[in-house]
């Protein structure tokens, strides 16, 4: 198949369906790498279909398979079911301190949550991080780094009231102690978040507990 | 279809270093371990008096001990210099550098560390130099 200058693997999953076999099946919504739909394993590593340019993998053969640890629905698209009950788990809901509240709180531009969980927000949930964990491919039961990330998040929300359920969730044996500082989740991770980092800071706030946690 | 080698050694070279550090540190653990089992039962020949230790010793003064000695460093210093990786990381010291510091720190200072004892062990303890 010919190849374009800037064609993704995507694009050309896309002209493999409409010129070879209309039968493949994959998944994918906004091709710009925002909404995380399209997360296969591209030549053995999770990545977005829509943001992984074909001349950059320097591969003469390009290899895109659906993303491991997930139950495979047909070809390219898996279930993302494991992934969203690590989620729920870790809560991920905002509960507010104060619901009675007669106005919105306002986190401002300027805050510190803001500043300190800059780098921390962009989760898409394509569960390529979830793909990429060796700890998930052995243990169900592992939370997962994009549900810690999230749990952090909320942690860290000065107007979030559920820190210490959220907390046991953290602190048990398939919470963050499972995690091995692999930082395979780190690498894979479309919107560059560091991972493994909210992880290894969750271990440290809940083994000092009276300790304020800071990102 | 089966990666290519120079796919393999790109993938795990720099996007996955911390996956290879941490088998690293697996396998340098269990081979530690091994080693542990042997000097443990090397010094319990002191029970049995000066005589048996001995003989015991006698076994690893050969050359082929002596190389083997000379890769025990090597396991040590790898697991050594890549348990202060993760502690200064586990610390949130590494300042999200990760693969800096396995390149750094886990290889390059142990491996100045490695030859720094090993060429002396290989001169004086194998080729009986001096």
């Amino acid at each position: 198949m010919a190849l374009d200058e800037r064609m993704t693997v995507l694009d050309a999953l896309i002209r493999v369906q409409r010129e070879a076999d209309g039968s493949i099946g994959f998944r994918c919504s906004c091709r710009v790498g925002m909404c995380g739909t399209c997360a296969a394993h591209v030549n053995r590593i999770p990545r977005l279909l829509c943001s992984t340019l074909v001349k950059t993998l320097d591969s003469d053969v390009v290899t895109v398979e659906p993303l491991p640890h997930y139950p495979v629905i047909k070809d390219l698209a898996v279930s993302l079911a494991p992934f969203f009950a690590q989620w729920r788990r870790a809560r991920p809901a905002f509960r507010p301190t104060r619901a009675d509240a007669p106005t919105l709180a306002v986190i401002g531009k300027d805050s510190t949550f803001r500043q300190l969980t800059a780098t921390k927000r962009d989760c898409i949930t394509c569960g390529a991080c979830y793909a990429a964990c060796s700890i998930t491919g052995m243990n169900a039961r592992y939370l997962g780094p994009a549900a810690i990330n999230k749990a952090l998040l909320r942690i860290l929300d000065p107007r979030d009231a559920a820190g210490a359920d959220r907390r046991k969730v953290l602190d048990h044996s398939d919470g963050v102690w499972r995690c091995h500082t692999q930082f395979n989740c780190t690498a894979v991770c479309p919107r560059h978040i560091d991972l493994t980092d909210s992880i290894v800071r969750l271990k440290r706030a809940l083994v000092r507990p009276g300790k304020a946690l800071t990102v | 279809m089966t990666p290519s080698l120079r796919e393999v050694v790109a993938k795990y070279r720099w996007t996955f270093s911390g996956m290879v550090a941490w088998a690293l540190q697996r396998v340098t653990g269990v081979l530690l371990l091994f080693y542990l089992f042997l000097h443990v039962h090397t010094i319990s020949k002191l029970s049995q008096g000066p005589a048996a230790f001995n003989e015991a010793i006698a076994t690893f003064s050969s050359p082929f001990f002596k190389c083997l000695e000379i890769g025990l460093l090597g396991v040590v210093v790898l697991h050594a210099s890549n348990g202060i990786r993760i502690t200064l990381l586990d610390l949130g010291l590494g300042g999200g550098r990760q693969r800096q510091l396995f390149w750094t720190l886990t290889v390059g200072l142990g491996l100045a560390v490695f030859l720094a004892g090993a060429i002396p062990m290989f001169l004086f303890a194998v080729l009986g130099a001096g």
